[in-house]
């Protein structure tokens, strides 16, 4: 009995084995391509399904965390599925890029998006704009900061939410670390502890104790505040807030996107990050998911000043993926 | 139903071992009683005969055919042996004519044919309108009848019972075991009973077992090891025995205390066996030795006297049928009228 | 039981070859933990263990651990007996109530807790929440042990002059013990791997410092280093647990002697029982479910009902693989323990309790790690059902245990000598007996996996979403609206097996035989 249960499991593995198929077409006509997407569905998978319809290629999406990922990403190393991986900030993308995986774009790839946004080694792309701000409620809120370092005035003592655990919250100490050194970041961390800074999950969470009074003000980015208001379907008690111009506070990030080199389909993957990254769709973007288009001289959000008018200071995108010392960082004062 | 034939049988339990070099033959249709204290050793012999263990050593025959064996054992589903465990063990999941059916082979016999076997089984077991009954539900005789009509259903070359009547109490399990010892009978069966219960032993057998310390210390008809018992333990192992000192004279003759008054320097020293049935007991002082009646216990069928001695610090225990209207108190002569049983220390 | 020994010497030493593989395979995830945290020097691995925040996320753990352990075993006892004892109209209904917050996933409690009270978080919050989704366990361990009471002895003790209250302390108290600690144990091995829960309500326990190191991309040595100090966490629970476990014996053995039952009928006794059993149900079921029932029906958006439909589908289909998997793997290990206490038999039954605590983000990498190197296995339904399968062993390889002890030996040498071969003793004994237990315990196994998140999201298919996932990434951009929906039909379909799971398991381990069947064959 024992001897049948045993090669039962044998035949049960074979069966699955022989079941799926083994996707090894050729680059010449790719039926499908395979995504890791760390933006959320709720927000790209319209987009990928226009590009879908447009090109007749079905898309895999495989949604999760961008840091989580990358880390997969890592992980799988030249056995990855993924042909494409989609990002919500340049630490991640960093990241695989830091690993080799990704392969270089053609000159070609997203030719309109403004050089700043795309890595020296063009290992990935920006795709879309997201800027850090302060959002904060205005009913319990009037003394709004001016720089970081305001924030560990006693003013904003247990009013103040950060999410450590976010890749952006991450990507901005890094920009941090890397304009100011290790030592000033610590103290400007500490300084936010000793100030009984409130920790969170993610950044929707801050807006939503914000909104609830819970907090008065929190480090996120620009369209938390407009996301939540639609998730709960009515207005909210949260603003954005920029500090003075060229505080790193008011840091850009991109999300973006990056071919592996693993994948056998970069035509393909090409076609789709040049839909993304075109005039029509970065316009879709401002408009749907309330993010800035990378294309210079764009609309801005609604409600939201020009990226080039909201002071952002000039952060090197590609430095963000070095973001071990900022974890060890945030290890070391405890909020990871 | 086949002869059994154990000969040279050895059981380990690890290093220990629980039965060594026993043998002993059962014919055709003779039903024998294993009888001894627990742990002796008569469930282990009773399991290595249904092959539920594997001996280490000597063999065990089922009419002809060999089916135990230190090297090769045959499995005990193939050995057709009717086991009735303690308590039963019925199946829980089953109700009582699912437990019968169960070891009736599938392929040899059609549905109709199991069915009336299993209809014929009840009524042997006087339980007609069980069928549908969940074992939880059913006494513990009928538990017990029910295990029985499982095991005779795929009419076993023999029947194997481990004290199957243990669990009952005293009314029901006389009862039962008389109407298992007859319908075994009249089936021709040959049956191993286990037990500790002596007079089961005797009432239910044609051949005595006595087990001691793995190995069979005496057996024979329950007659013979009742009167001829082959040490004191025996005797007391089958029925109520007195083991007083006794001598022997170099001519044969033995003195003990209730034929005259031992002298302790003469012959050798030894012990007879006295059963208190064997004593007889008179108001007449000129036989006998006078005795003194220090107890009287009434069991209605018969009563049991305890006296002493004049001479001895022995009490003599004497089994009378009825009240007999002794009083505590007053002296008697006992005399005894039996075999004497003269066992040299 | 020494004298099978010499019978089952030969086929037990197969049987610990087989459970040894199984074992080993459990521990794919172990290995991959220790190859990791080996990548980071050994002061770097000092200096993580050894930093403050390190003691805080043990000390938070802990604590958490033991609250909801001690609220379990009080309120578990009280509501248990409650409903066993005291005297009520349809009071063995009451039952279901307590166990159906088992079908609701603890991030759908949070979320659904969060929307009620906004402010809800910290250590308080999580304890509340995880007594919420554990209770459970403890309730059907306790009531099942007191379904098998013997209630002669509560009869005894009546007759030696013990009040009511000094025999459930000196009789019942000490009946339901092994049930007490069986139910501490799954709770406690819950908290310790539970996830959901605590980062929502912003509480960093030792899973949550595993996820989010692991999240830091560079730092997965670390996460790997984390993961060892919650494995090390479990081991000395798992140990404490069944020091403090007197072992019962054989439960199967006693008898039920008596059959009257102790009954309360005092009117406070009545009152405090529905007042629990109220308040307990109000938080557990009506407030979580109203909640999204509320959601569900302010949502303006049309219900995309192919998709609903779909990822229903793929999560019935995936944790209904991952609990055919994980019986599967019970069978060894379950016939092991049945053929008696050998040493490895009960290292194998604590072995499967480590995975069992391990979060399954560490079984996700684990499996990341090595399934990537296998081709077309990796990202398969296989994978994940396998994942399921290491992560809930532990559950199937209780039920399994606890349905083999029912069947008593002699019974099975009844069968041996009734001309049955090992075979057939297992197809018509064996299995036909143990069966509703062994389903029963599946059923558990298919019932978390289908509430699992983290491994789901890490080896799922890709493309494929099940049930968890779309409440999780709905929910994780605050589309609670949206994902209403999703909860609710895992809720229902939860619920199937949860009510089964309240039946009483002597409805279930006598398989009925209808008047009319006098079918006298084994198949049926």
């Amino acid at each position: 009995m024992r001897s049948s249960i045993a090669s039962s499991l044998v035949l049960a593995t074979a069966v699955l084995l022989s079941g799926c198929s083994s996707s090894t077409e050729q680059e010449s006509s790719p039926t499908e391509l395979t995504i890791y997407s760390g933006r959320s569905q709720e927000f790209i998978a319209p987009f990928l399904a226009e590009w879908e319809k447009k090109s007749g290629i079905a898309l895999k999406i495989r949604y999760a965390d961008s840091a989580e990922l990358a880390a997969q990403i890592r992980e799988e190393g030249s056995n990855s599925p993924a042909d494409i991986f989609l990002a919500q900030d340049a630490g991640s993308l960093g990241a695989v890029s830091l690993a080799g995986l990704f392969t270089t774009l053609g000159d070609e790839v997203g030719a309109e998006i403004q050089p700043q946004y795309i890595a020296a080694d063009r290992s990935w792309i920006g795709v879309t704009g997201r800027a850090r701000v302060f959002a904060y409620n205005p009913r319990l809120l009037t003394d709004l900061p001016q720089s970081i370092t305001d924030l560990a005035n006693p003013v904003y003592k247990s009013k103040l939410g950060i999410a450590p655990t976010n890749s952006s919250f991450q990507a901005f100490v890094t920009a941090l670390i890397n304009a100011k050194g290790e030592d000033f970041t610590q103290k400007w961390l500490e300084s936010l502890v000793k100030n009984d800074v409130q920790i969170f999950a993610k950044n929707s969470a801050i807006v939503e104790a914000i909104d609830s009074g819970k907090i008065s003000i929190g480090l996120v980015n620009h369209y938390y505040t407009w996301e939540v208001s639609q998730g709960l379907g009515r207005k909210i008690s949260a603003e954005n807030g920029f500090f003075t111009s060229g505080d790193l506070g008011n840091m850009v990030n991109v999300s973006g996107a990056g071919i592996l080199k693993s994948s056998k389909k970069y035509a393909a993957a090409e076609d789709l990050i040049n839909y993304l990254t075109s005039q029509v769709v970065q316009s879709k973007f401002v408009a749907e998911t309330h993010e800035y288009s990378l294309i210079a001289d764009q609309i801005s959000p609604a409600g939201l000043p020009s990226l080039s008018q909201i002071g952002a200071p000039s952060v090197d995108l590609e430095s963000l993926a070095e973001i071990q010392k900022t974890q060890e960082l945030l290890i070391k004062v405890g909020l990871l | 139903m086949t002869s059994l034939e154990v000969s040279h049988l050895d059981v380990k339990f690890g290093n220990r071992k629980v039965i060594s070099d026993l043998s002993f033959s059962l014919s055709s249709g003779e039903i024998a009683s294993l009888l001894g204290p627990s742990g002796c050793g008569k469930t282990t012999l009773l399991r290595a005969i249904a092959g539920l263990l594997t001996p280490s050593g000597g063999t065990i025959r089922l009419g002809t055919q060999l089916v135990g064996l230190s090297s090769l054992s045959l499995a005990p589903h193939k050995r057709s042996t009717g086991y009735v465990p303690q308590q039963g063990a019925l199946f829980p999941h089953l109700n009582v004519a699912r437990n019968i059916a169960f070891g009736i082979d599938k392929k040899k016999f059609s549905r109709s044919q199991i069915e009336s076997r299993t209809f014929e089984m009840l009524e042997l077991i006087g339980m007609s309108g069980y069928e549908q009954v969940m074992p939880t539900e059913l006494s513990g005789g009928q538990q017990t009848r029910v295990a029985l009509a499982r095991a005779l259903a795929i009419k076993p070359k023999m029947v194997l019972l481990d004290e199957p009547f243990s669990a009952l109490d005293a009314h029901l399990r006389n009862e039962l075991r008389a109407d298992v010892i007859a319908l075994l009978r009249s089936l021709g069966a040959t049956a191993i009973l286990v037990t500790h219960d002596r007079e089961e032993a005797l009432v239910a057998s044609d051949k005595v077992f006595l087990m001691r310390d793995g190995a069979i210390a005496q057996y024979g008809s329950p007659e013979d090891v009742y009167e001829n018992p082959t040490s004191p333990e025996i005797a007391v192992s089958t029925g109520d025995a007195m083991i007083l000192p006794a001598r022997q004279s170099m001519d044969g003759t033995v003195s003990y205390p209730l034929n005259t008054i031992v002298n302790n320097a003469a012959g050798s020293k030894g012990y007879v066996v006295i059963r208190p049935e064997e004593i007889v007991v008179s108001q007449q002082s000129s036989v006998g030795m006078k005795a003194k009646l220090l107890a009287l216990d009434y069991f209605g069928h018969d009563a049991m006297l305890t006296f002493s001695l004049a001479h001895t610090s022995d009490l003599i225990k004497v089994r009378v049928a009825g009240h007999a209207g002794y009083l505590v108190g007053e002296t008697l002569s006992l005399s005894h009228e039996g075999p004497i049983r003269f066992f040299k220390e | 039981m020494s004298d099978t020994l010499t019978r089952s010497g030969r086929t037990s030493s197969r049987l610990v070859a087989l459970a040894s593989a199984v074992l080993l395979v459990t521990f794919i995830p172990l290995f991959y933990l220790v190859i990791r945290a080996a990548e980071k020097p050994v002061g770097a691995i000092a200096d993580l263990l050894l930093r403050p925040r390190t003691v805080e996320i043990v000390a938070t753990t802990a604590i958490i651990l033991v609250a909801v352990v001690l609220i379990n075993v009080l309120l578990g006892t009280l509501i248990a007996a409650g409903i066993h004892f005291v005297r009520l109209p349809y009071a063995h209904l009451l039952i279901i109530p307590m166990i159906l917050p088992l079908a609701i996933p603890s991030y759908v409690f949070t979320y659904t807790w969060i929307a009620l009270v906004p402010d809800l978080s910290g250590v308080v919050a999580a304890i509340f929440i995880l007594v919420l989704t554990t209770l459970p366990y403890m309730m059907l361990s306790i009531v099942i042990a007191l379904r098998r009471l013997d209630s002669g002895l509560i009869e005894v003790a009546r007759t030696l002059g013990l009040s009511k209250t000094a025999i459930l302390f000196r009789v019942v108290t000490p009946q339901i013990k092994g049930a007490i600690s069986a139910g501490s144990l799954l709770s406690g091995l819950y908290v310790l791997s539970d996830f959901g829960a605590v980062s929502l309500l912003n509480v960093t326990t030792l899973t949550v410092s595993i996820q989010n190191l692991f999240k830091s991309t560079y730092d997965r040595s670390g996460a790997a280093i984390m993961a060892l100090v919650l494995v090390a966490a479990s081991t000395v629970f798992i140990a404490l647990e069944s020091g403090l476990k007197r072992r019962q014996a054989n439960e199967s053995a006693s008898r039920r002697t008596g059959t009257k039952h102790l009954r309360i009928s005092n009117s406070s006794a009545r009152i405090s029982l529905l007042v629990l059993v109220s308040a307990y149900t109000f938080v557990g079921v009506i407030a979580p479910i109203s909640v999204l029932l509320s959601r569900f029906f302010s949502n303006s958006a049309p219900i995309q009902w192919a998709e609903l439909f779909s990822a229903g589908l793929s999560a019935v289909s995936i944790a209904a693989a991952g609990a055919g998997l994980a019986l599967l793997f019970s069978i060894p290990l379950g016939a092991l323990v049945a053929q008696g206490s050998s040493r490895f038999a009960l290292f194998s039954e604590k072995a499967v309790l480590v995975s069992h605590a391990l979060p399954g983000v560490v079984i996700g990498l684990a499996l990341v790690s090595l399934g990537s190197k296998l081709g077309p296995l990796y990202q398969s339904v296989a994978l994940l059902a396998f994942a399921y399968a290491i992560l809930f062993l532990a559950k199937s390889v209780a039920a399994m245990n606890y349905s083999l002890q029912l069947i008593s030996p002699s019974v099975k040498e009844a069968a041996a000598t009734l001309g049955k071969s090992k075979g057939e003793i297992a197809r018509t004994i064996t299995f036909p007996i143990a069966f509703p237990s062994i389903a029963l315990g599946t059923l558990l196994v298919f019932l978390t996996a289908m509430k699992e998140l983290p491994a789901t999201l890490m080896l799922r298919p890709i493309g494929m979403e099940t049930l968890a996932t779309q409440v999780w990434s709905y929910a994780a951009v605050s589309k609670f609206n949206e994902a209403a929906p999703y909860a609710l039909l895992l809720i229902i379909i939860a619920a199937v097996p949860t009510f089964l799971l309240s039946l009483p398991r002597e409805a279930l381990d006598r398989p009925r035989n209808s008047v009319r069947d006098l079918q006298l064959g084994e198949s049926r």
